[in-house]
């Protein structure tokens, strides 16, 4: 038992270093740009990235992120982009998850039919659709609030397709099994598909986090008020400044303190994130 | 079989459940349904519609019909739309070919490489992850800054050696790729990590057993079994290829000329002019249509796949 | 007990009778949906939040609900699709040039009502500068919106390397700028920086402006871009690069022009003053302004001529009267001479009227300064920017040529004007 795995394990070593620095390296491609992003922001808000030293330049100054934090409310701008995102999300994981059941395990009428009808939104990109989707955010009386952001999201094509495949994927006898034992449809979600669709849920609730982190357009056209908008219209607030041209340091400033929540939040559980793939993998 | 296994159930199944039973599966999607339809599907039809309109000079008097005289616009070079649309569409599947063809590997290559014991393996992931928890709209200034010509990071770098790379028209699109691959590897790295993780562990102890290298376990063993979810990757990547407008409004606005010009930012471009709204919609349709076209080839692999591996 | 009961009771009645007078005691009041654009780095919300509490004051009834909305294309993009569903600002900073398609649209209201029922509104509209009215008149010459945060490209130089090289004025025409140019030309320094990305069109007006032949016709309605000032002025940009070598070729950055400047890896460079303020803090050399010098040597030596650039404020049609009335107090504030002069001198723009130049602001601003002096003194040679009917499509079609040729995409220039020319005729025939 002892010595075979040692011997493949060994076999791997070498392997493994080599692939551990080629993982290092890939990984400090991808962060020089949040380390010069970092190392900007700290810069006089006049001075080049090719003046004085390109790490530190010629003095180091918290002068941008001063300013950057007058330019907006960026407190509420925060509470806004996590009531958008959070009550997005919380939304989307109920009707993922039904919609991927009922298309995934069930049979009916005209499923394969209403299936193509919910992926047609994958294909329509929603910013075309402004002028009769702000029309029907009006009608709806939901103008300037959080809720309009979210709505339309609060159906997902992308998040049915995820789940439709994931359930697709647990042996159907472990639902068999759980019936026969007299578990109701919520209870079988409950204890047989979700917690098997862990990684799915993770990856879909990264993917939606994210995208509505970024959006920008919707959020503004259908809102008005400070108090509702996210984050995205502070940071744009510090990229349009096109009439004095690009003011990088400023801009850095401004684009470290979106970011550095969520890879906060992310830094924090990243590790739960992995259990959870891998606890899911080992079932 | 394909066939024959949906009558079957149809013919026995809908007579025997009690008609709450029936009724539930149509309950379950009611809510999403409902959301698509109200944002998706509504304005669809009327985009359908409009793209058959031609507005008047004065938003108060009627359009006109037109047929399909807006789709035949934008492939006749006279015309103001026409003589830039065909290039743009170009540029459009070159970019999300291109994103793919890069990006794909590098997700699945670093999925590989994360996936295994190392150490301060968290910083390395969030190095591959952050990208993606940027705002595209802060990830386009970011290169803004990097890319600058004479003052950028680059230019600090390569000093006279650095070209022009958002204002030569050979390097523009490219550079955008580069950004885009940068912005999204790391999500699609998670989705194959996610696929990665629900390979079960004892196929590689008996893999391992019959003498198999890492490379024969990835070929014979983790590929094949990563076969859904890398269609799945590619649908997403393409769908979401076809979508980026941000980093086009950060970085280059289209130019040079329409070198780096995209379908949607294209629309956008022109939406600003009431008139053209009929032709918009039609950009939108013709956009549709290509998405459909990718995403249905792709999803019919999946089914496929998921056929076969069915038990 | 009882007394603590009928306490609650009266107390309760009085809230619900306020509950009922107040709306009634409140219906003179009306609150505005402002909206702007271009935020700037001295932090515009700020500004027109202070702004609005000064004009409140004056005005009890009217509270101004400060919106900022993006990029000027975001926020046109913004207000087309609110106004099309009833909603939208009751006020705005649009772009000077978003003028006809509004009109067109039915989704503004034309000043000139308003300056007609006010007392003095002839000599209000006379205190602005000519040259920006130019882009606030339909082709009648009915006055629809009002200069606001106007801009106008100017040229601006490394004085010390001026005295270095023994230059002793600024270019004052194309010949003396490619030699300036070619002078200050030196190992990582380029001689002039002008920028082409993006929206080239505004810039390169100059030449026509200078070059005497105008790129739109009085009414809007016809359009003049394959010239030979056009293809003059493509083929002057190209020999920059390409013949004296003075600026590196493919299409330059217009955002990171001031750095370029400033930090001294160009000599000159071809800006709008709302970069002035910006230039004279980081520059560390003394640093020139003077008139775009694109056209050829007139009669005195000089070949001057520029676009002016910026916003305007604008009134909505779907806004009540009462809307309207009070959107046009606050539309006559935010022209004030004192709220212009503010506005210039903290954001760089250029004050609209001539009486704020008049002010203490502005008089103490270009007497330490006296580089804002330039721009404003420029307008004498300003042309109007560019707008027609279709204004967004042909800026469209004439920024794809331009880009394309000046980044050596397309290399038949011909050819590419007359296509050009061909599709903008074709819009305009619609």
């Amino acid at each position: 038992m002892n010595a075979k795995p040692r011997s493949i394990s060994r076999h791997f070593s070498w392997g493994s270093v080599l692939a551990n620095v080629v993982t290092i390296l890939a990984a400090g491609i991808w962060l020089t740009p949040l380390l010069f992003t970092a190392l900007m922001s700290f810069r006089p808000p006049a001075e080049p990235v090719t003046q004085g030293n390109i790490f530190v330049g010629t003095i180091l100054t918290t002068e941008n992120y001063t300013r950057a934090w007058e330019i907006a409310p960026w407190p509420d701008h925060y509470r806004n982009s996590i009531i958008f995102v959070v009550g997005t999300l919380a939304v989307q994981l109920v009707t993922v998850t039904l919609a991927g059941y009922a298309f995934a395990r069930m049979t009916f009428f005209g499923r394969d039919l209403l299936l193509i009808l919910v992926l047609l939104q994958l294909m329509i990109p929603p910013g075309v659709l402004l002028a009769q989707n702000f029309a029907t955010i009006r009608d709806l009386g939901l103008f300037d609030t959080h809720v309009a952001m979210m709505i339309p999201y609060w159906g997902s094509a992308f998040g049915t397709l995820l789940l439709r495949q994931a359930f697709r994927e647990v042996p159907i006898e472990l639902e068999e099994a759980a019936r026969i034992d007299g578990a109701t449809l919520v209870q079988v979600l409950r204890h047989v598909y979700v917690p098997l669709a862990v990684p799915t849920y993770i990856a879909f609730g990264v993917v939606s986090v994210s995208s509505h982190w970024n959006e920008f357009l919707w959020p503004l056209v259908v809102t008005q008020s400070e108090s509702v908008r996210p984050l995205t219209v502070a940071i744009n607030k510090l990229i349009r400044t096109a009439d004095q041209g690009s003011l990088y340091s400023l801009l850095m400033a401004g684009t470290v303190l979106v970011i550095a929540p969520l890879s906060i939040v992310f830094m924090i559980f990243q590790r739960r994130f992995v259990e959870s793939f891998a606890s899911s993998g080992v079932k | 079989m394909q066939a024959a296994l949906p009558v079957t159930n149809r013919s026995v199944s809908p007579a025997r459940k009690p008609w709450s039973q029936r009724l539930l599966p149509y309950l379950m999607i009611a809510p999403t349904f409902l959301i698509v339809f109200l944002f998706t599907l509504k304005p669809a039809v009327s985009a359908v519609i409009d793209s058959t309109l031609k507005p008047a000079r004065l938003a108060q008097d009627p359009p006109a019909f037109v047929g399909l005289q807006n789709y035949a616009d934008l492939f006749n070079p006279t015309h103001h739309l026409g003589a830039r649309f065909g290039g743009i569409l170009l540029n459009t599947v070159l970019f999300a070919f291109g994103t793919v063809a890069i990006g794909m590997p590098l997700a699945l290559g670093f999925a590989l490489l994360i996936n295994r014991r190392l150490p301060l393996r968290g910083v390395w992931r969030f190095g591959f992850v952050y990208p993606s928890l940027l705002p595209l709209i802060g990830a386009a200034s970011i290169w803004a800054f990097i890319y600058a010509d004479q003052v950028g990071l680059l230019a600090a770098i390569l000093r006279a050696a650095n070209p022009n790379w958002l204002g030569s028209p050979g390097l523009v699109l490219g550079a955008v790729i580069v950004v885009n691959v940068w912005s999204q590897t790391g999500y699609y790295m998670l989705l194959f990590l996610a696929g990665l993780q629900g390979i079960p562990r004892d196929l590689y102890e008996a893999a391992a057993l019959d003498g198999a290298n890492y490379w024969q376990q990835l070929l014979r063993l983790t590929l094949p079994l990563l076969r859904r979810t890398t269609l799945f990757v590619l649908t997403v990547s393409f769908t979401f290829a076809f979508q980026a407008v941000e980093l086009l409004q950060g970085l280059t606005e289209g130019g040079p000329g329409d070198r780096s010009n995209l379908i949607l930012y294209f629309i956008y471009q022109n939406i600003g002019e009431r008139r053209n709204w009929g032709h918009i919609n039609a950009i939108t349709i013709i956009l549709a249509v290509i998405v459909l076209v990718f995403t249905l080839s792709s999803f019919l692999f999946f089914e496929r796949g998921g056929r076969e591996s069915e038990r | 007990m009882f007394s603590r009961r009928l306490a609650f009771f009266l107390v309760s009645l009085i809230a619900l009778l306020l509950a009922v007078v107040a709306p009634a005691a409140a219906q003179e009041s009306v609150t505005l949906d402002f909206y702007f654009p271009e935020a700037t780095a001295n932090n515009a919300q700020g500004i027109f939040e202070e702004y609005a509490a000064q004009f409140s004051e004056a005005h009890p009834n009217i509270t101004i609900n400060v919106v900022y909305q993006g990029s000027y294309t975001d926020n046109r993009t913004i207000i087309q699709t609110q106004t099309a569903a009833g909603e939208g600002p009751d006020v705005a900073v649009m772009l000077s040039t978003d003028l006809l398609s509004f009109i067109e649209a039915g989704t503004v209201v034309p000043v000139q009502q308003f300056v007609d029922s006010t007392e003095g509104g002839a000599d209000y509209v006379a205190d602005f500068f000519d040259a920006f009215l130019l882009n606030s008149v339909d082709e009648n010459g009915q006055l629809w919106s009002i200069p606001f945060q106007r801009s106008t490209p100017i040229l601006y130089y490394n004085a010390d390397l001026f005295s270095e090289a023994g230059i002793e004025a600024a270019p004052a025409n194309r010949d003396e700028l490619v030699a300036a140019a070619t002078a200050l030309t030196a190992e990582g320094r380029s001689g002039l920086w002008f920028p082409s990305e993006g929206f080239p069109i505004w810039l390169f007006t100059a030449f026509q402006i200078a070059g005497g032949e105008p790129l739109v016709a009085e009414r809007f309605d016809q359009v003049f871009f394959n010239t030979t000032a056009t293809a003059e002025g493509l083929q002057y940009l190209l020999d920059l690069s390409k013949v004296h070598q003075v600026m590196p070729e493919g299409a330059l950055s217009w955002g990171d022009g001031p750095t370029i400047f400033a930090s001294g890896q160009a000599a000159m460079l071809v800006h709008t003053t709302g970069s002035l303020t910006r230039i004279l803090s980081e520059a560390p050399f003394e640093v020139g302004t003077a008139f775009l010098p694109f056209g050829p040597a007139g009669e005195d030596g000089t070949g001057y001529g520029a676009p002016t650039g910026g916003g305007n404020l604008y009134i909505f049609a779907n806004s009540s009267p009462e809307e309207q009335a009070a959107a046009w107090e606050w539309v006559q504030f935010l022209s004030s001479p004192e709220i212009q002069a503010d506005w210039t001198a903290r954001t760089g723009y250029i004050a609209a009227r001539e009486s704020a130049w008049a002010t203490d602001t502005l008089t103490a601003l270009v007497a330490e300064k006296p580089q804002y002096a330039v721009a404003r003194d420029q307008l004498a040679f300003a042309g109007k920017e560019f707008t027609a009917f279709r204004s967004i499509d042909i800026q469209n079609v004439i920024n794809t040529t331009l880009s394309s040729v000046i980044a050596g995409d397309v290399t038949d220039i011909p050819a590419a004007l007359e296509a050009a020319q061909a599709q903008i005729d074709s819009l305009l025939a619609e």
